[in-house]
C-alpha cells in the first residue's frame, strides 16, 4: 500500500460527526424545515444549547441587543449563522486538541482556524464583495486535515522540512512530495462525510491551490487569502511556519492591497480574541 | 517565572529570575531590550508597521504597531531605570511568505520601521535573526540578558 492510500485508510476509518450533528447540519440546510423543529433538535443537547447562546452573545457575532434564547437566536441571525455557529461548537473540541507533526500546542489549531473564518469575512467587507454562504465554514474548516496528516508528517519530518526550508518548497507541496497527499485533500476526505454543502469541501481542498477549483472562486479565494495573512500574521502558526505560496490571481481578483491587508488583520485580532475566549471557556462540549 | 507575551503585547521586568517569552512570531517583529547595569528588561512582539491605519486602536493598544510599540517598551525601560547607552537590543521575526513579490510586505515594513524608531533613539541592533519562511519563539533570559531563538523543533542564541 503507498503512503496515500495508507492515510486515506486511516481516514475512511475515523468517526463522521458526533451522533445527531450530521442530521442536525442536514436540517439546518433544509428550506422546508421550520424554526420550532429545530429549536426542539438543538434542545436535545443542552451543551450544544449553551455553547450556542454563548457564541451567539460573543463581541463578534452579537448585536446591540442580548440573545435569551435559542428561538431569538434564530430568528435575529438567520439559520445560515446557526448553522456556522452549530460547526464551530462541533468542531471547537476537535481543534483544540494538539496537532503534532505540525507543533501546534493545544489551543492553536482552533486560534487559527477561527482567524482565518473571520479574516475571510475581514477581507470580504473590506474589498466590497459580498461574503459567500459558507465562506466562515470553508474557513473554520480548511485545516482540519492537519489533524489526520500530522501523524504522517511527524514520522516523516525530515525529509519533509528539508524540502519546505532548504528548498523553498510549498509546505504543502513538500506533504504531497512525501506523503504524496496533503492537508488540504485529506480534509476534504475527512469532510466529505460530514454532508456539509460541496462548495466548503472544494474550497478546503483548494485552499492551497485556488485555480485548481473550476467555477466559482469567490469562497476559495477569500479562505486562501485569509489563510495567508494569518499565517503570515503568526495566529496559531505551527512549525510549517510561513512556508506557503500565496496566490497573486487571488489578490488580484478581490483587489486586495497590502494597507487593506493590515486593516484586516488588525480586525481580526480582536474578534478572534474574543471568539476564543468563548470556545475556551465553553469546555470539551 | 515564565511570562508569555501575547500578540500585540509587551511585558518588562527587572526579576533576575524571570523569563520572557513571546510564541509564533511570523512577519510581526519581536524586539528584546535588556539593560545589564540597571538589571532591566522587556520583550514586544508588534504585529503591523504603521498606527495609522486605526488611530483608535493605537491608543487603545499602542504595542499592536510598531511605530507606537517600540517607543512605549524604550521609554518605560528608562522608566524603570535603564539608560540608552547600556540598552542590548535583539530583533527577531519579520519573516515572509514564499515569492510574496511584494503582496503584503508586512514583515518587511514591520522591520524597516523598527530600525528607523531604534535609530531615532540611538539604539544599535546587537544581533537579529530576521526574514525567511520560518515562524519563531523568543525568550529573554533576564539572569544573563541571554536571547533564544526557537524555530522548527531548533534552538539557537542570539
Amino acid at each position: 500500500m503507498s503512503r496515500r492510500e495508507e492515510i486515506l485508510a486511516q481516514v475512511r476509518t475515523l468517526p463522521a460527526l458526533p451522533t445527531g450533528a450530521g442530521q442536525l447540519l442536514a436540517l439546518l440546510q433544509d428550506p422546508d424545515v421550520g424554526i420550532s423543529i429545530l429549536i426542539e433538535r438543538i434542545e436535545y443537547d443542552p451543551g450544544l444549547t449553551s455553547n450556542l447562546l454563548r457564541l451567539a452573545n460573543s463581541a463578534y457575532f452579537a448585536g446591540p441587543r442580548t440573545i435569551g434564547s435559542l428561538r431569538e437566536a434564530i430568528v435575529r441571525m438567520g439559520t445560515k449563522r446557526i448553522l456556522q455557529l452549530v460547526i464551530t461548537s462541533v468542531v471547537a473540541p476537535m481543534a483544540r486538541r494538539p496537532v503534532s507533526g505540525y507543533d501546534l500546542p493545544a489551543g492553536q489549531l482552533l486560534t487559527h482556524s477561527v482567524a482565518v473564518a473571520i479574516a475571510g469575512e475581514q477581507i470580504a467587507e473590506a474589498v466590497h464583495v459580498r461574503p459567500t454562504d459558507h465562506l466562515f465554514t470553508a474557513g473554520l474548516l480548511h485545516d482540519l486535515g492537519k489533524i489526520v496528516l500530522g501523524t504522517f508528517v511527524e514520522v516523516d519530518v525530515e525529509p519533509i522540512r528539508r524540502l519546505a526550508f532548504d528548498e523553498a518548497m510549498p509546505f504543502d507541496m513538500a506533504e504531497r512530495e512525501v506523503l504524496g497527499i496533503d492537508h488540504a485533500e485529506v480534509g476534504a476526505v475527512l469532510l466529505g462525510g460530514w454532508s456539509l454543502p460541496a462548495d466548503v469541501v472544494e474550497a478546503v481542498r483548494h485552499h492551497h491551490d485556488p485555480e485548481g477549483l473550476s467555477g466559482d472562486k469567490r469562497t476559495v479565494d477569500l479562505v486562501h487569502t485569509a489563510d495567508q495573512l494569518i499565517l503570515s500574521s503568526g495566529l496559531g502558526g505551527g512549525s510549517d511556519g510561513l512556508n506557503y505560496r500565496p496566490s497573486e490571481k487571488s489578490v488580484a481578483r478581490l483587489n486586495l492591497t497590502p494597507l487593506l491587508c493590515e486593516t484586516v488583520i488588525s480586525r481580526t485580532l480582536d474578534a478572534v480574541q474574543s471568539l476564543s475566549g468563548v470556545l475556551d471557556a465553553s469546555g470539551g462540549n | 517565572m515564565n511570562h508569555t507575551v501575547g500578540i500585540s503585547d509587551m511585558k518588562v521586568t527587572n526579576r533576575r529570575d524571570d523569563v520572557l517569552v513571546t510564541y509564533s512570531l511570523g512577519s510581526c517583529v519581536g524586539l528584546a531590550l535588556y539593560d545589564p547595569v540597571a538589571g532591566v528588561g522587556g520583550l514586544i512582539h508588534c504585529m503591523l508597521p504603521l498606527s495609522k491605519i486605526d488611530p483608535a486602536k493605537a491608543a487603545a493598544n499602542p504595542y499592536m504597531f510598531t511605530d507606537t510599540g517600540v517607543p512605549a517598551l524604550i521609554q518605560t525601560l528608562f522608566n524603570m531605570g535603564a539608560e540608552r547607552r547600556n540598552l542590548i537590543a535583539k530583533v527577531a521575526g519579520a519573516g515572509s511568505l514564499l515569492d510574496e513579490k511584494g503582496l503584503f510586505k508586512i514583515g518587511e515594513r514591520n522591520y524597516t520601521v523598527l530600525r528607523k524608531v531604534l535609530w531615532k533613539n540611538s539604539i544599535l541592533i546587537a544581533a537579529e535573526d530576521v526574514g525567511g519562511s520560518k515562524a519563531r519563539t523568543v525568550y529573554l533570559y533576564m539572569e544573563s540578558g541571554r536571547t533564544v531563538i526557537r524555530s522548527g523543533g531548533q534552538e539557537s542564541e542570539l
